[in-house]
């Protein structure tokens, strides 16, 4: 296998485009529920919290794109084979498939619950899980190029969405923010350590920095969309304790659709309906980027056609649809993805990042000592 | 000497007609099978003789005979040989052959062969009558604004007013033949540095390996070279105003006129293009503006509203605030169907409706059109087959779909239409939402000649935004549009455009 990954040349992206995809693969099903589960940790200080572990994100994306930097053009499974040869890399290589696996799979599965809870209680899983899997087949099917557009047109027609959610902030109390920094240090971190799932999404960068264009511009551009999805989460959980009265935040699973309700206009209520919907095209490009990296893993490792591995890989998350019951067995499942992540996504890469550089330090130096001696 | 190895039948060897007069009556005879329309004529002189062969449905008879058997009969001591008859005619287009596939050819393309036995060759000379319609108004492209000319089905006529409108020297007309066996005439124009050279190639070579018996038309054409044939949104734009190729040719497109075909087939068209209209730029740009997002906004409700109701009375009544919702309950009380059945019947209803009008003349369809919509409207109501608020919605959504200013855009977004009310009906809001999700994927998915299918939008052009999705006031279109990637990309200057002659000068 080699290494650089040389795309042709229409396949290539615009780096602009990185904005659209970070942030797009960032916000998904996490941030339904963000709010609460940050409130839980660290009380009306949670927006501290959101903000502290974006700020993390931000830090850990530096690591990665110079990481990344470091190679002429290569992805996460090139790297591996290339710092740990071949048996190891690939075995680092099919668990992080894995992992991209589990997350597209959690995603499909909260967000089928959230349809089967605020519209169709009655609604098989199954139906609703074929369909959006045979969807996100489509979309991966087309390509890179395909699947950018689906980040593309997603935030594009959801940002609004955002917007509405200041509608409830006249209904709020902004008393409920005070005394900032009542929490202490390790309250706040514990917060920001259970925005993970929210967060997750960014360590797509490891998998799409081949196809982008001006490499050297990727950085500025993750970091935009980096930070538009910190401001975004960060209002979202500020929005929701001035909103929310303490104890009935810490109940409501899902606060950022719960919001949703208190919109009215002449000729809509109820608005959560129409948001739910349009959830589904909030979480497309996140399903779509997963499956899209584990099949180009699975082509890049096994040297088959991507489309086996796109199939594959949608058989078992479908597959996997019939084990999740109950709401117990779901909470388990997301929370040992939300873990899994943490270590895949925020320690993972920043230790392998270390090795990178030291080993290029040491290729460097022992060049240097050729040449001289 | 491996001829047989490449696949190929051997190239017909060449043979010559026969020399002798009636042997090459019956050769033509045999090769032409036409009956009666193959006509010959023998002329007489001193043991001489000169034979016109022709085909008298092809020919224009008073142009024979004043032109060519006048000026052989004028020159009495000529000599009947090639040469000296090709001197007498005063024609332009005259050919000297004696093959015997090239003079079934020439007559099949309405030439008249003259031959003087004896002679090692004989002349086709063109005499050629076309019939063809006078020209007309656009029809299916109306205007308020702007030349109201049209194409024709005659490819010389329509070759005639796109030169008259651009009379540049760059304006290249490359000639191409469509079909193997109708051999249809097409013509692949664009103007030399302006459009892209590989958009030119890729054109040229569609049209060239295309291996068909026969091309009915430019939209056929347009179905058989565009990427995705299953797809129901057209790929390529076809038109019939001149004016509006003319636009598209400076802009850097490409297009494809075939003989006996009134429509011109342009691109690469993106998804927007289709929502463009020649009125946009007639008008001042901030009307154009306004028309232009009208339309989008129009076929956006067109394809959404009626979805929409059906999600809505199925599932999600809680949406709809209750003084509204009183108002729906109680004109939809006595429906005995589900909104789906409701739905899906009324705009079976329009869909007939308008196919009957489009096929019917045009008088009539107009008392058809107000006797169905009246009728047939207000009976539905009053025999509770339907809600007086989904007529108003159904309505409102067939105007919008015919808003679009293509009408093969405007029918897909009718078609597409029902698999949305279908999901709608089947899982409300979420349904709609699927069908949103798929067309979006599978517009991100489609592409006109190389191109991406939905851009300025995605890939991202900022620039062209003002082309094609709004429309911004003249002097800031200096340029041409970045997707079509033109060589030439300045229309004119546009420091100049900002001077401006006031005071101080």
């Amino acid at each position: 296998m080699k290494v650089n990954l040389h795309p042709k040349e229409g396949l290539l992206i615009n780096a602009f485009m990185l904005v659209f995809i970070i942030h797009s693969v960032q916000v998904g099903v996490g941030l339904a529920g963000l709010p609460r589960v940050v409130y839980l940790h660290a009380k009306h200080d949670a927006w501290i919290s959101v903000f502290l572990a974006g700020t993390i994100t931000s830090v850990v994306l530096i690591f990665m794109v110079q990481m990344l930097k470091q190679y002429d053009s290569a992805d996460l499974y090139g790297i591996h084979v290339d710092v740990f040869g071949k048996w190891a890399g690939h075995s680092l290589n099919f668990m992080y498939m894995f992992y991209m696996t589990s997350t597209f799979f959690i995603i499909l599965m909260n967000y089928v619950e959230i349809v089967q809870v605020w519209i169709f209680p009655t609604l098989p899983t199954w139906q609703l899980t074929l369909v959006l899997v045979l969807l996100v087949i489509y979309a991966v099917y087309g390509g890179i190029r395909v699947v950018v557009g689906v980040a593309f047109f997603s935030v594009v027609g959801t940002i609004w969405l955002a917007a509405v959610l200041f509608v409830p902030l006249q209904f709020g109390d902004f008393t409920h923010l005070f005394p900032i920094m009542n929490s202490n240090a390790k309250q706040l971190l514990m917060g920001a350590h259970s925005t993970t799932l929210s967060m997750l999404g960014f360590e797509i960068i490891l998998f799409v920095y081949p196809f982008v264009k001006e490499k050297q511009k990727a950085m500025f551009f993750v970091q935009i969309g980096n930070m538009i999805t910190t401001i975004m989460f960060t209002c979202a959980t500020l929005i929701s304790i001035v909103f929310f009265a303490s104890n009935s935040l810490e109940k409501t699973i899902w606060p950022v659709l719960s919001m949703f309700k208190i919109v009215r206009l002449p000729n809509l209520e109820r608005f959560e309906f129409i948001a739910v919907s349009f959830w589904m095209l909030i979480i497309l490009p996140n399903m779509c980027f997963y499956l899209w990296a584990a099949s180009k893993g699975f082509s890049r490792i096994l040297r088959k056609k991507q489309k086996w591995g796109v199939w594959i890989i949608a058989i078992v998350a479908f597959g996997g649809s019939f084990f999740i019951k109950s709401r117990y067995q779901m909470d388990t499942a997301t929370d040992l993805v939300a873990k899994l992540g943490f270590y895949f996504a925020f320690c993972y890469p920043v230790l392998l990042s270390i090795i990178v550089f030291i080993k290029k330090w040491y290729k460097r130096r022992e060049s240097k000592h050729a040449e001289t001696s | 000497m491996f001829k047989w190895l490449s696949g190929k039948k051997a190239d017909e060897t060449p043979k010559a007609h026969s020399l002798e007069l009636e042997e090459l009556k019956e050769q033509l005879k045999t090769e032409l099978n036409v009956g009666s329309d193959l006509v010959f004529r023998t002329m007489k002189r001193d043991g001489d003789k000169l034979i016109f062969c022709l085909m008298n449905t092809l020919i224009d008879s008073t142009r024979l005979d004043d032109i060519v058997i006048k000026s052989i009969l004028n020159n009495k001591d000529m000599e009947w040989t090639c040469e000296s008859i090709a001197k007498v005619l005063p024609m332009i287009s005259i050919t000297a052959v004696n093959q015997l596939s090239e003079v079934v050819t020439g007559i099949n393309e309405g030439k008249v062969y003259i031959y003087a036995e004896g002679q090692p060759y004989g002349i086709l000379a063109d005499v050629k009558k076309t019939l063809e319609r006078g020209l007309e108004k656009a029809e299916t492209e109306s205007l308020v604004y702007g030349p109201k000319i049209a194409f024709t089905e005659s490819l010389q006529a329509n070759m005639n007013i796109l030169r008259n409108n651009i009379k540049d020297e760059d304006l290249c007309a490359e000639d191409l033949t469509v079909g193997k066996r109708s051999k249809t005439k097409a013509k692949l124009v664009y103007i030399k540095g302006i459009a892209d050279e590989e958009t030119i190639q890729t054109f040229r070579q569609r049209v060239q390996d295309l291996n068909l018996d026969y091309v009915p038309g430019t939209t056929v054409l347009g179905q058989y070279i565009e990427s995705d044939s299953w797809s129901v949104f057209p790929q390529l734009m076809t038109t019939e105003l001149p004016d509006r190729v003319s636009i598209a040719l400076y802009r850097g497109k490409v297009a494809v006129l075939l003989d006996r075909s009134p429509d011109c087939l342009y691109g690469p068209t993106s998804f927007f293009a289709f929502f463009e209209s020649t009125e946009d730029v007639y008008m001042r740009w901030n009307m154009g503006l306004f028309l232009r997002m009208l339309r989008l906004v129009a076929t956006f409700f067109s394809v959404l509203l009626t979805p929409a109701y059906v999600a809505v009375l199925t599932y999600h009544y809680e949406v709809i605030p209750s003084p509204l919702l009183l108002s729906l309950g109680e004109s939809r009380a006595r429906v005995p169907f589900p909104p789906v059945m409701e739905a899906l019947l009324l705009e079976f209803v329009i869909e007939l409706l308008r196919e009957a009008g489009a096929r019917l003349p045009t008088k009539v369809g107009q008392t058809m059109g107000i006797v169905g919509g009246i009728v047939i409207g207000q009976a539905a109501v009053e025999a509770g087959f339907n809600s007086n608020i989904l007529i108003i919605i159904i309505a409102l959504s067939a105007l919008g779909s015919f808003t679009t200013p293509s009408y093969l855009m405007g029918t897909a977004i009718r078609i597409i239409r029902f698999p949305i009310i279908v999901m709608a009906g089947l899982w409300g809001g979420i349904g709609i939402m699927l069908c949103f999700c798929y067309f979006i994927i599978h517009l991100l998915k489609l592409e006109t000649v190389g191109g991406p299918y939905l851009t300025p939008v995605y890939p991202v052009r900022l620039k062209d935004l003002g082309y094609s999705f709004f429309k911004l006031p003249p002097q800031y279109l200096s340029f041409r549009p970045l997707t079509n990637r033109t060589k030439d990309q300045e229309r004119f200057s546009k420091r100049k455009a900002k001077q401006k002659k006031d005071v101080d000068e």
